[in-house]
């Protein structure tokens, strides 16, 4: 017997619980039985059932009074209905109730058979169910924010009850915050969770090329549109759209985005017929758009549109404690994906982890813990598999690779230019995508190495 | 064949009422084949009319089995009572045998065995060879075997002729391991010292 079923028969007449049970038996099921609605009741308050036989006709309680209670309070479990005198009245009364069969005794042992292979068919459906909805629960939502510390518990409170919102939600926090998975997890627990989640790095788009990667374009609207694009917010519909780096936005841009927000409404580039847009918005910025408002580099209307709710995601030295779950998290995931069977850091390796800046945040710290797996010579990371975390407070001793190198004097004109990243990249004199793909890899933070809170 | 033993251990197959003797027989050849075990056929014994339902014109199979257990069938492991009445139990229309699951009494019904889904009357050979598979699921409840899913194997159910029909004569490898382990253990109980009743 396969699919083992916990049965009640609830029946005032002892020789029929009998018969059911006898019956049952023979098919590996688990009976238990019940002479009134009442002890039905008592008894599925100490044990869970998967499906009730009620008759009808009882002292006291009824059956369908008792199909109503147990379809209220145990919703999961099955009730059939049986009876001796069968009317269209209480059959469709039941069935409204929520019975899975009705049927009337004496019934032909196949019936009683067939019925039965539906209920097992259901329980099976339910059980995939529930076992798929746990597997989209931790693929899609909390299962890589990873965190328990006081500040991620609140976000992870906030993510529900703003997910459920339909207004626009503006992330603050450094880089490497997980300001992008922060979002996911928003998208997947909305009411759009089934329609796309298309994320864009602002500040890794050159400013010509975003106008037409989000609006799209028609064909010949410009040199070398071969052909007519949707741009994503057109491609986005009924989904989310995550502008990551919001605070790189030009200003015409932001005039843009304000206007399809407002309006709900774009024109692709090269076309002048708007088309209706349905999009939630999710931005995110690792600076302080309020300074640059005050600047004037950033539009006051644009910031109060996009920031109609706002969440501050906490810098990784503000939740130190979260720090032995992530390095776990990324060993698991770090096992996973290479050959190496690295399963655990030292006490010590963890105090260390525990008392750098991580000037990268999460991000750096996966990027700690990949380099340390991949060069690691045993199973254990100790404190001599981070030593490359060692050479200066924020990583800036002496270099002994090139790419340590290069972090090194990035981090240093990132200092000096006060974390701005135009700034920077004029110095370094590369483009600023280029320079903000650098910062990602290398999991720096604009404003690393400065003592306040970085970009002003 | 089916043996006379009168020896500890075995099935007996007895007739209740006005049996053909030759579905008797048939009936103790196959489960002394099927359970390897001595199957002897014991002589008639009055139906009891106490199972009669007024209402139903049907007998009860439940009472008939509480009637059978109370006897004593000394020397016999398990008892096959075979019936040309239409058999019944409360839930149900009618049933083809009746056995509670580790019990000792099992029941056939040839009634609805030797008619077709359409009313049509088959050869006796079909007739007899369903009830030897009845009494085999049956025999292989009281030996504790479940109902199996497997459509080839004789512990699947069976809700009507048709299915009988499509049933093999044998238990799937998985149902033929279980009553292997359950005909080696040693017999728990193997009745009473009376002497066999004559009637139930």
């Amino acid at each position: 017997m396969e699919d083992r079923l916990s049965i009640m028969i609830v029946d005032d007449e002892m020789i029929v619980r009998e018969s059911f049970r006898y019956w049952f038996e023979k098919s590996g099921h688990r009976v238990d039985t019940a002479a009134s609605g009442n002890e039905a009741l008592e008894k599925i308050q100490g044990v869970a059932f998967d499906l009730l036989f009620v008759d009808i006709k009882m002292p006291g309680m009824s059956g369908i009074e008792l199909l109503g209670i147990v379809k209220s309070e145990y919703p999961e479990t099955m009730v059939i209905i049986i009876t001796a005198f069968g009317s269209i009245e209480s059959a469709v009364k039941a069935m409204k109730l929520g019975a899975a069969d009705y049927l009337l005794k004496p019934f032909k042992p196949e019936h009683l058979s067939l019925v039965m292979e539906k209920v097992v068919q259901q329980r099976r459906l339910d059980s995939e169910n529930r076992y798929l909805k746990g597997r989209l629960d931790r693929i899609t939502r909390f299962e890589n924010i990873i965190g328990q510390s006081e500040p991620m518990e609140v976000i992870f409170q906030m993510i529900p009850e703003i997910a459920a919102d339909e207004a626009s939600v503006l992330l603050s926090g450094e880089t490497g915050t997980g300001k992008e998975l922060i979002a996911k997890a928003i998208h997947a627990k909305s009411p759009r969770a089934n329609k796309p989640f298309i994320a864009i790095n602002c500040g890794a788009i050159p400013d010509s090329l975003l106008e037409s990667e989000l609006f799209g374009h028609q064909r010949g609207a410009f040199t070398g549109a071969h052909r007519t694009r949707k741009g994503y917010l057109e491609a986005v519909s009924g989904g989310t759209l995550f502008l990551d780096e919001v605070g790189e936005i030009s200003f015409k841009m932001q005039v843009d985005l304000l206007r399809v927000l407002e309006e709900k409404k774009i024109c692709r580039v090269g076309e002048s017929r708007p088309m209706d847009v349905d999009f939630r918005l999710i931005a995110a910025t690792s600076r302080n758009l309020e300074k640059q408002i005050s600047r004037g580099t950033f539009r006051e209307d644009f910031f109060y549109r996009i920031n109609v709710i706002s969440l501050t995601i906490p810098p990784l030295r503000e939740r130190r404690e979260d720090i032995p779950l992530l390095v776990d998290h990324f060993l698991e995931k770090f096992s996973n994906e290479t050959t190496k069977h690295v399963d655990r850091a030292t006490p010590d390796a963890l105090a260390l982890l525990g008392r750098y800046e991580w000037p990268g945040n999460v991000r750096e710290l996966e990027n700690a813990v990949e380099r340390a797996v991949v060069l690691s010579r045993g199973r254990t990371l100790d404190v001599s598999d981070f030593a490359f975390l060692q050479t200066g407070t924020a990583g800036e001793g002496e270099a002994r690779s090139l790419i340590e190198a290069e972090t090194n004097h990035i981090r240093k004109i990132l200092r000096e230019c006060d974390g701005n990243v135009t700034h920077a990249a004029a110095v370094l004199k590369i483009n600023r995508v280029t320079l903000h793909k650098k910062i990602k890899r290398y999991g720096l933070r604009e404003g690393a190495g400065k003592k306040e809170k970085p970009e002003t | 064949m089916a043996k006379s033993t009168g020896g500890r251990d075995g099935i007996a197959v007895m007739p209740v009422g006005e049996v053909p003797e030759l579905a008797v027989k048939i009936v103790a050849t196959h489960v002394a084949e099927a359970f390897q075990v001595p199957a002897d056929v014991l002589p008639a014994c009055e139906l009891p009319r106490e199972s009669l339902d007024a209402r139903r014109l049907q007998y009860d199979a439940g009472r008939i089995l509480g009637a059978l257990e109370r006897r004593a069938f000394a020397g016999y492991r398990k008892v096959v009572a075979v019936f040309s009445v239409d058999l019944f139990i409360p839930i149900f229309t009618h049933v083809f045998g009746e056995a509670r699951q580790g019990g000792r009494i099992a029941l056939v019904s040839l009634a609805r065995l030797v008619r077709n889904v359409d009313g049509s009357v088959p050869s006796p050979a079909v007739g007899w060879t369903r009830a030897a598979k009845v009494a085999l699921h049956e025999v292989g409840h009281l030996f504790d075997l479940p109902h199996c899913q497997d459509e080839r194997c004789l512990m699947h159910f069976s809700g009507g002729v048709d299915d009988l029909d499509q049933t093999p004569l044998q238990f799937c490898r998985y149902c033929a391991l279980i009553l292997h382990d359950a005909l080696s253990a040693p017999p728990a109980v193997s009745g009473r010292t009376e002497p066999a009743p004559d009637g139930p």
